[in-house]
């Protein structure tokens, strides 16, 4: 270790002289000094999560050596921390709904302050250019970009009016197809402002369906220490993980005396010594899916970057340097990356292990066969008029949250496991950590603080078992963070697929039998192998009517790295291929895209058949006395809006298509119609307990993981709406094991629909003892005639009693008693939303380049609880489906290593080259949801990819049925058309 | 490990030249990403940052002499846009604004990586690489600078002090493709530089070579087939466009790797240069 040196810089104004080391980057300095609003992102200054102002100028601290700092001033956001107020910047970003996760916030307020230092009303494209090296993968810089435009017009001193959504006329009687106008244009307006057609069903609210600002905005605009690595327990050390270089191996023999015999080494952990307990990590309900196909540390490994060790030292140099020391002997096996290769004699066996059970087929690595039917599909084919076959491959992408996976676990005073961890599931996890950490589930506790993107990947037990091993064996708090190579090649990823599509058609366009076939690419653990392709499924064969349907998978062991959740589970692969398909059968049969799968969509009515023979709840045919049916949909005003707003005419026009001036330039349109699920019926479960405080507030205790989501905003104003309070009175505390009510955990759309019914009934509960209390005091007879608003409780008289002197009466005066309500609930229904998807795209026919200049969604999720949350999931949802549809891939070596680990190669959009995006909420009333909702959070992410590809198609001519349209396929596509 | 920070040219040369194993850090936006990675494990650094005279830049004349550590956004922002909008173009595509903010041409020339965005440029303007040690200064030209992926003729004492180049005297084009708009690593790239006072054509490639590569033949018959006037310059057979693009990519012997084959490399090459040469001589 080299001796420290001094650096001397102003930071934030005030003179410092620090010891640092030399090779230690400014970043890291200056976490160590408390300015938590410098993140990590990677080690490679790609994501800017640790921007900050050098000598004014933005710039990645990461790839700055502290010691350059020496005689300059670095500025970070804790800087406008002065107050309690936020400076006029954070609360643009705040007002808007700019911060989802708020990993990024600090950079891009700070950014924004340099720019508006040069120029005070800046550009479009200059404050774009400004975000361009701040990677967000939550709200597509939509909202950011507002945020900005707004903070400069506030510091102009030009005053704002509340950001609000554009309230618009419907096109449609709710049920019958509009008839498409040109002459009709959409309204003007930024593409930042939702567009929301309300429902005449929906009763007036004050604080459901308000474009409340989030309830961790401030704490996220000003940096404050909220995410897991922004507290460090004393005496913690610094753990590293040793991954696999090889596909497939067997591990012959590990020797660690080296690494711990090296100085500051406490803990290296192997499969040597650390005790072979089988568990499967995906993040679900007991009794987790089979096969239980994973131990903490194994005899093999299965994928480059598989779990080989980990390291506990006292400093992240020393844990990789002793990462270094460990010897391993490897005896190299074959591997296999192609799921239809896997399955084919010959392909290496994967799980060759005696313990595993309830593998469908080891020898063939088919992990699970998935099989459901409705009617006769064969029957039905041979006899249709005509049968359409197609093929469709989609490949593997990653969640890429800008904070990687960190768990950091110490035990406590009573001997308790603590793990405090960036997770979706800090219930789940809890629950499947213990028996491999030899605990019982009550001596541990998850702590779930603010999490910086999880989009499925953190729906695991990924690293809780590794910190809890090595908290166990050093008795010291241990921390694990992923690198952004290990978020690659260790972490989670998207199932690739092959999808086979047979489709039998009647005379009239109406479709008499679907067949799908999926080959279902689980790499080399079965993870959410089973559920994934399920949902595949269900997704695949649920929106449109048809009589015989069947659906057939199988899901397959390869040695790539680990598919998991990733939002969307299963759909987006799907419903690419179906949206493709059904585009090519109408073209083919000749008849309007949209016309012919209007024939066929489901409506208002139609029955959901195929959905309860699959799944972890599975019911066998004749179960099942009634199937669930469409209860609510917008589907004909979320199509109208949207062809509106994209203006569909231009497919038509010629000279829009083929623009004279840029001959080598094709335009066209695409659509894709969507449709999601909202929560697992009779599965997912959240509680919520809220209790009220001297002054008429309440604190809310939920189970539900808010991921940046604004899921503890939305539960709180569904709880304020109830209890007839502000949003500010209700007081979120959100996942702590110890301390809420359980919850599933943030995945499958379920939060606002399950959690948030739990939320409106817990407050329920409280309000039943709020207006009784109240009727004591107005001496009124009937409680049930007492009504609460404004946070007051009325009898009919009209007189009334504060919410206040309510909870002082039941705390202090007569007969006391804590006014509280718990409650929970699984929903039998699973309301599904539906969303028109329209993507403009511009093909460049010489080098196949692809560019998509705006993107609308108009989406059908019930009531909107929040609809500047919702149209930010919105927008996140379209830039992560327009990523896996335009850009993203993995690349691999011959030998199965990812060769793209970083967000250079591994392309993720960024703001300066994000399309327009526009999104409409329309309105309907689900009466099984709180106050009227259903999910949003999902749907965004199936209908891009379909839509961008028939859109190609519409441009071009050219059919391209593999992802993504890189260049190169495109061109190729375009040479063999 | 140790740092120093230097602030002369001279201070710098004698500390390289006692420790030629040192680290140079300019901006540190590539260094400093391989000594994260710990793939650069250096025992000394030695920081420009207070080296002010080779932060600067002038315009003499007919020549651009660009000090090595003037960051990209300088580059862009500056007179040097309109006397090298080459090199502005392929500054505005690097990276973002915090890289562009730090990085500097000296530094994307010394790292010497295929896809150096500013490499392709220079050596189409035939730039010459000023080059002190404590034995003195040398000039080598760009394209004799770099000699294999990541592989430069520096030696370990030796500091690269500025660029020189050619003012403007007509039109300089930078095109990249890759899958997006914008992107950190390109497929292939090309610099086409038109000298209307010589009336010669320069045209460079990026990321389809170990070094960076002249297009000799192409260069010529584009030269020949130009319509030299004193108002602009004209082709008037497109045919000569195509053949050009052609020629380009023939002068390339790009490879299959995981961003792209060989062939569409090649392809790309020659819609490239025949858009540049268009784009120069439309406008
Ligand atoms: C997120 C990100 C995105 C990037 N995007 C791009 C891009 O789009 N296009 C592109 O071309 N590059 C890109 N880069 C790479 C890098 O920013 C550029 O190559 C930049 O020009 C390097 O300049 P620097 O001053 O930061 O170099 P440094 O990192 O300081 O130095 C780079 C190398 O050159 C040596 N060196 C530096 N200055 C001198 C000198 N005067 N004399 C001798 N040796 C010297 C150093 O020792 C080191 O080996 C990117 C980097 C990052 C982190
Ligand atoms: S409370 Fe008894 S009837 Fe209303």
């Amino acid at each position: 270790m080299s001796a420290k040196i001094e650096v001397s810089f102003q930071l934030n104004g005030k003179q410092r002289e620090l010891q640092v080391l030399p090779s230690a980057n400014l970043r890291d300095v200056l976490r160590g000094e408390g300015m938590f609003s410098v993140k990590f992102g990677s080690a490679s200054g790609e994501t800017g999560a640790a921007a900050v102002l050098f000598d004014g100028k933005l710039a990645s601290s990461d790839v700055i050596l502290a010691a350059q700092a020496d005689g300059h001033s670095i500025t970070t956001v804790e800087s406008l921390n002065t107050e309690r107020e936020l400076h006029p910047i954070q609360a643009a970003f705040a007002a808007v709904g700019a911060l989802q996760s708020g990993y990024s916030a600090g950079a891009m307020v700070l950014g924004t302050m340099a720019l508006l230092e040069q120029t005070s009303d800046p550009s479009e494209s200059e404050i774009r250019d400004m975000l361009g090296g701040i990677l967000d993968r939550e709200t597509a810089y939509v909202k950011p970009v507002e945020a900005v435009k707004r903070a400069a017009a506030v510091l102009r001193g030009e005053t704002v009016t509340g950001f609000e959504p554009m309230i618009l006329t419907p096109l449609t009687d709710g049920k019958n197809a509009a008839i498409y106008d040109a002459k009709n244009k959409p309204p003007p307006g930024s593409g930042a402002v939702p567009r929301l057609i309300p429902s005449r069903d929906v009763p007036e609210m004050a604080v459901v369906g308000k474009p409340e600002v989030k309830v961790d905005a401030v704490r996220l605009a000003k940096g404050n220490p909220a995410f897991t690595d922004d507290i460090e327990p004393r005496a913690m050390l610094y753990c590293r993980l040793l991954t696999s270089p090889h596909a497939h191996a067997n591990i012959v023999d590990i020797d660690d005396t080296a690494a711990l015999a090296l100085e500051g080494v406490h803990a290296v952990l192997h499969h040597k010594n650390v005790a072979r307990i089988k568990y499967a990590s995906g993040g679900q309900s007991w009794p987790n899916p089979h096969p239980h196909d994973q131990v903490s540390f194994d005899t093999k490994v299965r994928h480059v970057g598989d779990r080989v060790a980990a390291v506990a030292a006292d400093t992240i140099e020393i844990a990789e340097e002793a990462v270094r020391l460990i010897k391993v002997e490897y005896e190299v096996l074959p591997a296999v990356f192609d799921e239809r290769e896997a399955m084919l004699p010959g392909a290496p066996k994967i799980h060759d292990e005696v313990d595993t059970e309830e593998i469908f087929d080891a020898d063939k690595n088919i992990v699970h066969e998935i099989k459901a039917q409705r009617g006769d599909v064969e029957k039905a084919l041979a006899s249709a008029p005509h049968v359409f076959e197609q093929t469709f491959r989609v490949h593997q992408v990653q969640q890429c949250p800008i904070e990687p996976h960190i768990s950091i676990a110490w035990i406590d005073e009573d001997e308790r496991m603590v793990i405090r961890t960036a997770t979706q599931v800090p219930f789940h996890a809890r629950r499947m950590v213990a028996p491999l950490l030899e605990m019982d589930i009550k001596d541990i506790r998850i702590i779930k603080p603010r999490i910086g993107g999880g989009f499925g990947a953190k729906q695991e037990m990924l690293l809780e078992d590794i910190v809890g091993h090595l908290a166990k064996a050093t008795r010291r708090p241990c921390r694990l963070e992923l690198t952004r190579e290990e978020e690659f090649a260790s972490s989670r990823t998207r199932h690739p697929q092959t999808i086979t599509y047979r489709t039998g058609v009647d005379d009239d366009g109406k479709l008499v039998a679907q067949d799908m076939y999926v080959i279902g690419n689980t790499g080399p653990y079965g993870t959410h192998g089973y559920t994934v392709q399920t949902v595949s499924g269900m997704r695949g064969l649920s929106q449109y009517n048809c009589p015989n349907k069947r659906f057939h998978c199988d899901v397959v062991y390869t040695n790539i790295p680990v598919p998991g959740a990733y939002r969307g589970y299963g759909a987006p692969q799907a419903e690419f291929a179906l949206e493709a398909h059904l585009e090519d059968i109408a073209i083919e049969l000749g008849y309007d895209v949209i016309e012919f799968k209007r024939k066929n969509w489901v409506t208002a009515g139609s029955v959901i058949d195929i959905a309860p023979h699959l799944g972890e709840r599975a019911v066998v045919d004749g179960e099942l006395d009634e199937y669930p049916i469409v209860m609510t949909e917008g589907i004909e005003e979320c199509v109208a809006q949207a062809m509106r707003e994209i203006g569909w005419h231009r497919r038509d026009d010629a000279a829009w298509r083929e623009p004279a001036d840029r001959p080598h330039i094709r335009r066209g349109l695409g659509f894709a119609f969507c449709m999601h699920g909202t929560a697992i019926p009779f599965l997912d479960m959240g509680g919520c307990s809220i209790k009220l405080n001297d002054d008429g507030s309440f604190n809310m205790l939920v189970g539900a993981t808010d991921l940046g989501t604004g899921a503890d905003t939305v539960l709180g104003q569904i709880a304020a709406e109830v209890l007839g309070v502000r949003l500010e009175d209700i007081k979120v505390y959100s996942s702590d094991t110890d301390m809420t009510p359980f919850d599933t955990g943030a995945y499958a759309s379920s939060t606002t629909y399950i959690s948030g019914t739990a939320a409106m009934r817990a407050a329920e509960v409280a309000r039943t003892r709020i207006k009784e209390r109240a009727a004591m005091l107005l001496d009124v007879e009937q409680p049930c005639t007492i009504e609460l608003r404004d946070r007051r409780a009325y009898a009919p008289d009209g007189s009334s009693v504060s919410m206040e002197d309510i909870a002082l009466d039941s705390l202090h005066t007569q007969e006391q008693e804590q006014i509280m309500g718990t409650a929970s609930y699984v929903s039998p229904d699973c309301p599904p939303p539906f969303a028109a998807q329209l993507v403009e795209v511009e093909v460049d026919i010489e080098t196949g380049q692809v560019t998509v200049p705006k993107m609308v969604m108009a989406v059908d999720c019930g009531v909107a609880i929040n609809p500047i949350t919702a149209s930010g999931q919105v927008e996140g949802g379209m830039l992560q489906a327009l990523g896996y549809a335009h850009c993203e891939e993995f690349a691999y070596d011959d030998a199965g290593k990812m060769l793209n680990t970083s967000f250079g190669p591994y392309k993720i959009y960024r703001a300066d080259e994000m399309p327009e995006t526009v999104v409409y909420l329309v309105q309907t009333m689900e009466d099984s949801g709180p106050f009227g909702a259903k999910a949003v959070a999902e749907i965004p992410k199936d209908g891009v990819a379909p839509a961008l590809r028939n859109a190609i198609l519409n441009a071009t001519g050219a059919a391209i049925n593999d992802l993504p349209f890189t260049p190169e396929r495109v061109w190729a596509a375009l040479n063999d058309k | 490990m140790t740092v120093s920070m230097p602030s002369s040219v001279d201070e710098t040369l004698r500390l390289l030249s006692d420790d030629p194993a040192a680290t140079i850090l300019a901006g540190g936006t590539d260094a400093m990403v391989e000594i994260n990675y710990e793939h650069r494990r250096p025992a000394s650094v030695v920081s420009l940052r207070r080296v002010n005279e080779l932060a600067t830049w002038s315009i003499d004349g007919g020549t651009v002499r660009l000090g090595a550590t003037v960051p990209y956004v300088e580059i862009m922002n500056s007179e040097l846009a309109a006397a090298s909008p080459g090199l502005a173009q392929a500054s505005r595509t690097v990276g973002s604004s915090q890289i562009r903010n730090t990085g500097t041409v000296g530094g994307n020339l010394a790292t010497g990586s295929p896809a150096g965005d500013t490499i392709p440029v220079l050596a189409a303007l035939d730039a010459i690489v000023e080059i002190a040690s404590v034995r003195g200064i040398r000039e080598v030209a760009v394209v004799d600078l770099i000699v294999g992926v990541k592989r430069t003729v520096l030696e370990p004492d030796e500091l690269i002090v500025a660029i020189r180049f050619p003012v403007a005297s007509g039109p300089q084009e930078f095109l990249k493709i890759g899958p997006r708009n914008a992107m950190v690593i390109s497929v292939a790239s090309c610099a086409l530089v038109i000298n209307q006072a010589e009336r010669s054509v320069a045209c460079a490639l990026g990321s389809v070579s170990p070094a960076p590569l002249r297009c000799g033949d192409a260069e010529e018959f584009a030269a020949a087939n130009i319509d030299w006037t004193s108002d602009g310059i004209r082709i008037t057979d497109p045919r000569t466009l195509e053949t050009f693009g052609s020629m380009v990519a023939d002068a390339a012997s790009p490879i299959d790797d995981h961003r792209s084959t060989a062939a569409y490399r090649k392809h790309g090459i020659a819609v490239m240069a025949r858009r540049a040469l268009t784009r120069a001589t439309t406008s």
